[in-house]
């Protein structure tokens, strides 16, 4: 999937950073900022938000609007009176909260102080703002920004917002960027007349513009009419983002890191899918002879990865079985998901990771203590031979699900290994516990230096390598991963972690254990990225597990 | 200034409602400056969004300081609103 088009740099911050800080914004209402608004952009006249309408008269109809302070103040009673309600009061009583929080009127009045229109600032408020929850790793508690998307739908829907769309645009769909996309595809003068007409696919037809964009969150995609773009080129993010598998249900293209500081505003560009990226790395790697894994994180992962047609799954991360609730889940319990898995993959490995939980994974009911550096701290199998409980009901819980499928031989991973001495542990359990039921593979994550420069010793004790390169770079580079600030360090391509990623294929496969020594695969991201393909089979690995098929 | 360090106990973290009462326990403490901070980020704790955007899950180690007011009265309710946070 290849298109061209002319370049639309887009920004979240689009008030200052506005590229077309001149150009016809749909607006009819009174762009006077709220009395007393904060003005930060001093260098900017918020008396002159340099609307014009002429082009753009499919607006001009548009239901009357009212002042943001008076759709603040509407919503405001709103909330309030559904906060005092029956239903899902403590919701809206958040809401209300959020509402109230003067972070939210100053970054909408500052908007509208530098230009934009009320609606337009609006839009670039609920962006900036949903923008802070962006870094939360915790998935529960990132989806809060779908509370803060409401909250500016309100003010959106107060202030006659929702009605600003052109009829080419999706109802619901906000102005922000479907207005710009329109301008942009003015600039290339094809357009202009079908924007006079209102006939949408004229401009469609004509030149879509291609989106680009130093990262898009899901809010901001949420503002794009995909049927009026060509595609999507970020420089941030990744193919299994929210965003990639919005933009792919609409059979948008989108590309991934992508330098994208040199590209001008209309130039010309061509997008590359980095799913395209995906499935050729399957390609590459299967006519290397390699094997196609995936990684899952649920039963439903697992279906899925099969479905498309993996070789087996990579990684099964366990931790979702032991989240969400207030005790461990019992052998019983556990026995019946991984019974599940093994009978999806039949005869296809299956390759189960022990819980891998400390540090920053947080499990309330098993008593973490505190650490002052958690990613140096009591995590992986760390953790789990310091509960030995849980490893050996899970250890227990695996074999029993192997002896309930015949013929099924589940791979069991330890996680966060830095020691010999670890994986012997480990295998001590396990033995007690395997008594003469089952042989089953035994193999470990390659993700500490120590691991790697040791990794001759460890494949004389496995059967099996995967390596985690999320962890490997962090802790290879010294780099924390969530830090932008070391952010180029933080390489798997770098020269360091390359190494690193050949001396663990180079002891695997001189393992003493076989003639062809023990298989070594890779499941951390480097392995979906089409740019690692070449070198990660050059490098001999046995296996690719890719973060989705 | 005061401050202390505590850890968010609540199984979910620190999500929207119990945020909100946070801030609105704040503002009962006219004319302090309440802080809260992790490893990565410092934000003003009356704002109930910046306090969201943190992200506090269980688990999380936060530093808490106040800087006005009663100080020390705002700083033990905010610590012990934190840790009997169920």
């Amino acid at each position: 999937m290849k298109v061209s088009g002319p370049a639309y740099l887009w920004t979240p911050r689009s008030g200052p950073f506005d590229p077309h800080p001149g150009a016809p914004i749909p607006h009819s209402g009174s762009p006077i900022p709220h009395p007393g608004a904060p003005i930060p952009h001093s260098g900017l006249d918020p008396e002159s938000p340099g609307c014009s309408l002429e082009s753009l008269n499919c607006h001009s109809e548009r239901k009357r609007r009212i002042s943001f302070s008076d759709a603040f103040d509407a919503v405001h009673g709103e909330l309030s009176s559904l906060a005092n309600g029956t239903e899902s009061s403590d919701v809206y009583a958040a809401h209300l909260a959020m509402l109230e929080d003067p972070m939210l009127r100053e970054a909408v009045e500052a908007n509208i102080a530098s230009g934009m229109s009320d609606s337009e600032a609006v839009d670039a408020a609920c962006t900036g703002i949903c923008a802070m929850f962006s870094e939360i790793d915790d998935e529960y508690l990132r989806a809060r920004v779908d509370d803060v998307r409401d909250i500016f739908r309100r003010l959106k829907d107060a202030l006659g917002g929702a009605a600003d769309s052109c009829s080419q645009y999706p109802p619901g769909a906000s102005s922000i960027l479907a207005s710009r996309v329109i301008r942009s595809a003015e600039n290339l003068s094809a357009a202009a007349e079908g924007a006079h007409g209102g006939h949408s696919s004229h401009i469609c037809s004509a030149a879509k513009p291609v989106i680009v964009a130093e990262e898009l969150l899901p809010s901001d995609i949420a503002k794009i009419d995909l049927s009026s773009i060509a595609g999507i080129i970020c420089h941030r993010g990744s193919s299994t983002s929210h965003v990639s598998i919005i933009a792919h249900a609409h059979g948008i293209p989108i590309q991934f890191g992508t330098d994208i500081s040199g590209i001008a505003e209309g130039d010309i560009v061509t997008v590359e899918d980095s799913m395209v990226g995906v499935s050729s790395i399957a390609e590459q790697v299967r006519s290397a002879g390699r094997k196609v894994y995936v990684n899952a994180g649920s039963i439903e992962d697992i279906r899925a990865a099969i479905a498309a047609g993996a070789d087996g799954i990579g990684v099964f991360r366990t931790e979702f079985l032991f989240m969400d609730r207030d005790s461990m889940p019992s052998r019983e319990e556990q026995r019946s998901i991984y019974r599940q898995a093994l009978e999806i993959c039949a005869d296809k490995p299956l390759i189960i990771r022990l819980l891998d939980i400390g540090g920053d994974k947080a499990v309330p009911y098993l008593k973490m203590p505190r650490e002052d550096n958690p990613f140096l701290g009591l995590r992986g199998v760390r953790f789990g031979l310091a509960h030995p409980e849980l490893y050996e009901v899970q250890l227990g819980a695996i074999v029993d699900a192997a002896m309930d499928v015949p013929g099924s031989r589940p791979r069991i991973m330890i996680p966060m290994v830095s020691t010999v001495d670890e994986v012997r542990k480990v295998k001590e359990m396990f033995l007690v516990i395997l008594s003469e039921a089952k042989d089953l593979p035994l193999g470990i994550m390659i993700e500490t230096p120590a691991a790697v420069l040791d990794a001759e010793a460890l494949a004389a004790e496995c059967d099996f390598f995967s390596l985690g390169t999320n962890d490997l770079t962090q802790y290879i580079m010294a780099a924390d991963r969530g830090n932008s600030a070391v952010g180029d360090l933080y390489d798997p391509m770098s020269p360091a972690v390359r190494r690193a990623i050949e001396m663990t294929v180079s002891a695997a496969h001189s393992s003493p254990r076989r003639t062809s020594g023990i298989p070594v695969g890779i499941c951390g991201e480097l392995a979906s990225d089409p740019r690692a393909t070449a070198f990660l089979l050059a490098a001999g690995l046995d296996s690719l597990s890719l973060s989705r098929l | 200034m005061v401050s202390a360090k505590t850890v968010i106990s609540a199984p979910t973290g620190l999500h929207a409602r119990p945020a909100g009462e946070l801030v609105a326990l704040i503002k009962s403490f006219e004319g302090s400056v309440v802080k809260i901070s992790t490893a990565a980020r410092s934000v003003n704790a009356a704002s109930m969004l910046s306090l969201l955007s943190l992200g506090l899950k269980a688990g999380t180690e936060v530093e808490i300081s106040v800087e006005g007011g009663r100080e020390q009265e705002a700083l033990d309710a905010v610590r012990s609103f934190l840790e009997t946070l169920a």
